[in-house]
Parts: C-alpha cells; sequence; structure tokens
C-alpha cells in the first residue's frame, strides 16, 4: 500500500526556497561548466631545452626522455577526442621530438613516433617533414635507426610518389658499412628503387659488385640477386632493342 | 656498552615498527605498480624498462620521505616526552644514543628497499634488482642522517622535514640551478648580483651531496657497469654520512637538557 503525501505546500517554506535556489545554482553551474568546457584542439607548446630536462630529470635522463615521449604521444588525445595529426604544428613536433632524442641518449622512440605514429598523416609536407627528421637523426646512431630509415624509404616511394627522396634514404642505408649490422634486404632497396627509376645500368652495377665482393653469403640472397641481375640485363637488352640509336 | 646502545637501537626500532611502517610500504608498492603498469600499457616499446624505472624512482622518492618522517617524528617525539633527560639520568653516553639512532637508520632503510628489490626483479632483472636495492639503500640512509641532524638541530618536524627535502633537491637539481644561474648572468650582462649568486650557490654546493651519491636510475636503460657505479657511490656517501654524524655529534654534545 502507498504511503500518503503531505502536499508540497505544506512543507516549511525556508526549505521550499532553500530547495528551488539549490537547484537554480545547479543548472547555472552546469549552463556554465558546459560553455568553459573547451573540446578544441590545443596545440603543441615549445619544449625547452635539452640542458633543462637534464636538470628536472634529477638523474633519470632516461626515463624523463621517455615520459616525455608518452605525453608527446598522447597530445593527438585531448579531453577525450583524438585530433587529426594535420592539426599538429609539425616544426613544433620536430622540436620536441630532437628534444627527447638529445635527453634520452641512445633512444630509439622518438624515430618510432616519427616513421610510425606521425607519418600517417594525410599531410604530404608534414610527412615530408618526418622524413628529413629521420634522415638527419638517422646518423646519431645507425644500428639503431636503419629499420626507420628503410620504413622512411618506403614511405617516401610509396606515400609521397618522390622516387628521388625515396632513393636518397635508401643509398644512405646501402651505403652503410659493414659493422653496421641488417638484413641484406636493407640493402637492396638501393638497387631495387634504381631500377624502379630506370637506372638499370647503375642497378647492375651494384648488384654486379655485391655478388664480386663476396660479401653475400646467404644462398638464397645470392639467389634472389643473381634474378635481379637477370631480369635486369634482360629489361635493359629489351629497352635499347626499343630505343632507336 | 654496546649493550645499552643495541637496547636503544631496539628501543627506537620498536618506536618506528609501531607508526604501520609495512603498511605504508604495501601500500606504496601497490600506487607503484598501479601507476607503472599504466604508463607500460602506454609505452610502444621498451615498456618493460620503463615500467622498472618508474616503479624505482617512485619507490626512491616515496621511501625518501617515508624514512624522512620516521625519523623526525621518533626524534621530536623523544624531544616531548623528555626522552633525552630520562635518558642522561642512565650511564648511557650521548654518542650511544646518535649510534643506536644510526643503526635505526641503518635498518629502516634496509626495510624499505625490500619492495624495490622484489618488484625490480619480479618486472626486470634480478641483477638490477640488487643492485638498486644496494643503491637506494645508500641514497635512503645519507638522507636520514640528513633528516636526523636536521631534526636534532630544529626539533620540529615541519622545519625538519622540510630543511632535509629541500637540502636533498638543491642536491638533484643543483644542474638545473647552476643553469638558471649560467642563464640569469648571461642576461643580466654579468651583473655584480647574478655573479655574487652564482658564486654562492658553487660554495653551497660544495656542502651538498654531489650527483654520485645518488642511485642511477639510468642503469634501467644503459648497458652500466653496475659494480664501478655502486663502488663509486659506497665512498661518497660514506665521507658525506661521517661528515653528518660529525654535525650531529657536535649538535647533540652542545644542547643543554635539564636534568
Amino acid at each position: 500500500m502507498r504511503r500518503g503525501e503531505r502536499p508540497l505546500l505544506a512543507l516549511p517554506r525556508p526549505l521550499l526556497v532553500a530547495f528551488v535556489l539549490l537547484l537554480g545554482c545547479q543548472l547555472i553551474y552546469h549552463h556554465y561548466g558546459l560553455r568553459g568546457f573547451d573540446a578544441s584542439y590545443r596545440g603543441l607548446t615549445r619544449p625547452f631545452s635539452a640542458a633543462a630536462y637534464r636538470g628536472i630529470a634529477m638523474g633519470s635522463e632516461q626515463l624523463m626522455g621517455y615520459l616525455l615521449a608518452l605525453r608527446l604521444q598522447l597530445h593527438d588525445n585531448q579531453a577525450g577526442r583524438h585530433f587529426r595529426y594535420r592539426l599538429i604544428d609539425y616544426d613544433i613536433l620536430v622540436d620536441w621530438l630532437d628534444r627527447i632524442t638529445e635527453v634520452s641518449d641512445g633512444t630509439e622512440y622518438p624515430m618510432l613516433l616519427a616513421s610510425r605514429i606521425y607519418s600517417s598523416t594525410s599531410d604530404r609536407d608534414q610527412l615530408r617533414r618526418m622524413l628529413v627528421f629521420i634522415e638527419r637523426r638517422f646518423d646519431d646512431a645507425p644500428q639503431l635507426h636503419w629499420r626507420r630509415l628503410a620504413e622512411a624509404s618506403l614511405l617516401a616511394k610509396h606515400r609521397l610518389d618522390d622516387l628521388e627522396l625515396a632513393l636518397r634514404l635508401a643509398e644512405k642505408l646501402a651505403r652503410q658499412p659493414a659493422s653496421v649490422r641488417m638484413p641484406q634486404w636493407a640493402r637492396d632497396f638501393h638497387f631495387l628503387l634504381l631500377a624502379d627509376l630506370n637506372e638499370l645500368e647503375s642497378a647492375i652495377a651494384i648488384i654486379d659488385a655485391m655478388l664480386q665482393s663476396g660479401s653475400v653469403n646467404d644462398p638464397d640472397e645470392k639467389r634472389f640477386l643473381q634474378e635481379k641481375l637477370s631480369a635486369f640485363r634482360q629489361k635493359l637488352f629489351e629497352s635499347r632493342q626499343t630505343t632507336p640509336g | 656498552m654496546l649493550a645499552q646502545t643495541i637496547s636503544l637501537f631496539r628501543y627506537l626500532m620498536l618506536g618506528i615498527m609501531s607508526r604501520r611502517l609495512l603498511l605504508l610500504m604495501a601500500i606504496l608498492s601497490l600506487v607503484a605498480v598501479l601507476c607503472a603498469s599504466f604508463i607500460g600499457e602506454l609505452a610502444i616499446i621498451n615498456g618493460e624498462a620503463i615500467v622498472v624505472a618508474f616503479v624505482a624512482d617512485f619507490l626512491r622518492y616515496s621511501s625518501a620521505l617515508l624514512a624522512l618522517l620516521m625519523i623526525a617524528t621518533g626524534v621530536a617525539e623523544d624531544y616531548q616526552s623528555r626522552q633525552f633527560e630520562r635518558l642522561l639520568t642512565m650511564p648511557l653516553a650521548r654518542w650511544q644514543y646518535i649510534a643506536a639512532q644510526t643503526l635505526a637508520i641503518a635498518c629502516l632503510c634496509l626495510l624499505l628497499v625490500v619492495p624495490a628489490l622484489i618488484l625490480i626483479a619480479l618486472y626486470g632483472d634480478a641483477g638490477l634488482g640488487f643492485y638498486w636495492a644496494a643503491s637506494l639503500w645508500l641514497e635512503l640512509f645519507l638522507i636520514s642522517l640528513l633528516g636526523l641532524l636536521a631534526i636534532l638541530s630544529l626539533e620540529k618536524i615541519p622545519q625538519a622535514v622540510f630543511f632535509s627535502l629541500a637540502v636533498y633537491l638543491l642536491a638533484k637539481l643543483s644542474g638545473l640551478i647552476v643553469l638558471m644561474l649560467d642563464e640569469s648572468v648571461r642576461l643580466s650582462e654579468g651583473s655584480a648580483t647574478s655573479r655574487v649568486v652564482e658564486f654562492i650557490f658553487s660554495a653551497v654546493l660544495y656542502v651538498i651531496p654531489g650527483s654520485n651519491t645518488f642511485a642511477r636510475n639510468d642503469v634501467f636503460f644503459e648497458n652500466v657497469d653496475l659494480l664501478a657505479a655502486l663502488s663509486s657511490q659506497l665512498f661518497s656517501v660514506t665521507l658525506y654520512a661521517l661528515f653528518l654524524l660529525a654535525v650531529c655529534l657536535i649538535d647533540f654534545y652542545r644542547k643543554e637538557f635539564n636534568l
């Protein structure tokens, strides 16, 4: 059985007034709170100097570098929303990546962010900036960063359609001394891209040099190179046949 | 004489243990693990090293604060309950109180490094866990001695903890402060005031612990000769700890107690 209720007007007046006042306050607060909630994108601020971050790290520079990298990685997620990379100022982003590299010496994280995360932008200029960053920072530690340079070369070829840049990056990779250990396929990019550019003679010369230098010991790799050599020679022969003079 | 010191040490340790030390350590370890796991989930590469390094640093700073509070509270209670007056009526030398406190600090630090040792060994490498435990013990021992000196001199917990933390942070942030002072001299075009401040700070650096007295967090990311790092830290901590003990003894012997 439902318990009977007294009419609202029978309640003490101060209680009713307080209820109306508090309800009003809550509505006003919520209204202004919503207006104050800024869901628009807030850009990156410029980083401090590497020396300042090293000082703040209190002896834990490597950890500081990684925490800064994670903070940067999360920058495109703001107020529960994911913002497009196009909105990010890539000049400042490159400053951040440089700073993290300087703070956390020998880290792979900034290069990884550049090649895997920030390269997924749809803006070609921004992508180019990332590839230039990878090319510049590769020399700091070729052994650590050869994968990133190989990825950058592929991005330049397939995403930017810039074979010149792709070739430059692949050549840099191929010219690394034998002391920089990397799989042979990473060095092979160079002649494959040369063939794509129709520089068949150069590609053939490189494969010839590789086979004759004895630096390739893997039988599968040797077979692959010989197949490519035959294919490129055939292609060159055919192109000479079709080209008059 | 040794038996008296040991009895006093036991009494001090009982006081420390009665302040829910183990519960606090368990809570801190849990918070460290939860925060580190969250950070580790975010990392694309090197997640394990980041987790271990974060746990190590989190436990380092929280243990340092905990040790300072424990030591300061213990000695402040002795002042408040007129324990010193009672002790000095017994056949007990003042240096024995300092010796007992030093032993209590050593044991407290040993207890505080156990969670770090277990967690680092679990998440990472046992060798690194032992290095960090030994290195952190040295760091905590030094900070606790600094806390002992501060509470013996200042007699009040807030002032003593604030002073000890200030010295600790000054030592840790000395690189940043030097950088700021250099910049200040440069921006003021070498003004006399900036140069005086820079000179004073460089003089202060001589009497605060150097950077090699602290545990090195970079060992979780780089190949470091752990034994060499520990030996260098042991030497500098021993030197500074003896200096602090000497100052503690001088200060404690100079104090007047109404017997």
